[in-house]
């Protein structure tokens, strides 16, 4: 497909803004009358951002709030697009940017699997096969027939976490959804993920705890106001960023 | 783009249950409301309807059935249709998948509540003691021309309404006003030969025509009519396709 073979993600001289109205004229009164007056800014969210991800590598995404991290992973999972450059991918990609997409709380759990898993671009058949393994590692034994709405907030995340990360794509798009469950789910979580990312899986990752960053991923890109500060080593890159942001 | 939707038809299946099965979660009768809904709709129509207006119909309340249906049809998938992807704005902005599939779930589980009801129709010419006859084998010909006007109508009209909220509420009143330039309660005969062409402009006549020529007068449709608009529509489903595609793009800012 591409002469970069080894490549899972190429960013290429990536600029998304944003534009902030502040009276956002959504109705066609509003954009009829105040057609010349519009107060629009645009906000430069991510600047010529140049990244590429190799299959097989482990990286995180550092920086504070707002500096553009998740834009990043938004912009790789196609949700949203690039204002200027491209961004390619290679491989079936799953993004776990929200737990529970497509849930709906009148379905029992395991009628929930199959709308979040197809949601992802599972078969039927795909999910069949997996059904045992998901239901397994939710832990939610004879729950998973129940309707989704008598379930607590934590069951409801384990069960969206166990359809996600058994889902088998190549590359893996996470942001801050580690924090699922009691200490034995997520110990549950990590586990899952070195044996995904032992498994030659692409991880992308976008997190604030930089103790489990540094023990999952091989690479960390800081991301500073919109640009790639450091891009290295995810020990060097998490240290340097402490000794700033700290 | 097929290719994309092939790979998730999974969902596109599992979403067009969900319309199906979630819409009456909770209500006792449950699926028996897509039927019950347009009947009781036909029944009103034709006890009122007799009183205002001379009709020189027979089998009155059949007529009006085999109208209402396909009318219902419209109503439910242009209505839901303009408002999936706002409604859905919660998925579209943290999991990537076709976006299309929304707009293709609506009309096909429209499409799927149709031939669910198309046993009333069935049992009103039985029991009316119009019978039936091959001409009935057509209907899903028919079925499908309108099933591919109304995709088109909707890609246009959800993905506009993302950035335009009013097309909502417009749609909403070309719908009402479109249900009296439609021959659903009254036949097309009705009107003078004159301005007859003016009512032909509206391509749900020629459906309903066709409907009520296949179940009701049981003759072939007017083919050339009907081969009119279904080219008008699928011209309508490719510029849709198009403009949606367009759209697209910035749903998940604007929703």
């Amino acid at each position: 497909m591409s002469k970069d073979n080894n490549i899972a993600i190429k960013v290429d001289n990536v600029t998304k803004s944003f534009k902030v109205f502040y009276d956002k004229p959504s109705t066609l009164k509003e954009r009829l009358v105040f057609w010349n007056k519009k107060k629009v800014d645009e906000r430069v969210v991510l600047k010529n951002i140049n990244v590429d991800i190799n299959k097989g590598e482990t990286v995180a995404l550092i920086g504070t709030n707002g500096s553009g991290k998740s834009t990043l992973l938004k912009l790789m999972t196609q949700i949203i697009y690039p204002t200027k450059g491209k961004i390619k991918t290679w491989g079936k990609l799953t993004s776990l940017l929200e737990l529970g997409a497509g849930f709906h709380p009148d379905f029992t759990g395991r009628e929930n699997i199959y709308f979040n898993a197809s949601i992802f671009g599972l078969t039927r058949k795909e999910i069949n096969e997996r059904l045992d393994q998901i239901i397994e590692f939710s832990e939610l034994g004879e729950l998973i027939d129940n309707p989704v709405r008598t379930y607590s907030s934590g069951q409801y995340m384990r069960l969206a976490f166990s359809v996600a990360i058994n889902v088998n794509a190549e590359i893996l798009l996470i942001d801050e959804i580690l924090a699922v469950g009691d200490q034995h789910f997520q110990d549950k979580c990590f586990a899952k993920l070195h044996e995904l990312k032992d498994s030659g899986k692409t991880i992308v990752i976008v997190s604030h705890s930089m103790e489990s960053i540094k023990n999952l991923c091989d690479r960390a890109i800081w991301i500073y106001e919109g640009e790639v500060r450091e891009d290295g080593k995810v020990n060097d890159v998490v240290k340097d960023y402490i000794k700033v942001c700290g | 783009m097929i290719n994309r939707i092939y790979r998730y038809r999974e969902f596109l299946k599992t979403n067009v249950k969900k319309d199906i099965r979630g819409k009456y979660k909770g209500s006792f009768l449950g699926v028996l409301w897509s039927f019950i809904n347009p009947l009781l709709m036909a029944l009103v129509y034709a006890i009122v309807f007799p009183f205002i207006l001379k009709n020189s119909q027979s089998n009155y309340v059949t007529f009006i059935v085999i109208g209402i249906l396909p009318w219902t049809f419209l109503t439910t998938v242009i209505q839901q249709g303009t408002f999936c992807i706002i409604a859905n704005g919660g998925i579209i902005k943290k999991v990537y998948f076709p976006r299309e599939i929304l707009p293709i779930s609506v009309a096909t589980s429209g499409l799927v509540n149709f031939f669910i009801a198309l046993p009333i129709i069935i049992l009103f010419c039985v029991f009316s003691g119009l019978g039936l006859s091959w001409y009935a084998l057509l209907f899903p010909l028919i079925a499908l021309t309108q099933y591919i006007l109304l995709l088109g109508i909707i890609f246009i009209s959800s993905a506009i309404n993302v950035y335009i909220r009013d097309v909502e509420y417009i749609i909403q009143f070309m719908v009402n006003m479109l249900f009296y330039g439609t021959p659903v309660l009254y036949s097309a005969t009705l009107f003078p030969a004159k301005y007859r062409w003016i009512l032909n402009l509206n391509p749900m006549t020629t459906l309903i025509n066709s409907y009520r020529d296949i179940f009701y007068y049981q003759k072939f449709p007017d083919f050339t009519m009907l081969g009119i608009v279904f080219a008008c529509s699928a011209l309508l489903l490719f510029i849709g396709i198009n403009v949606f595609k367009k759209l697209e793009r910035r749903f998940a800012e604007e929703v």
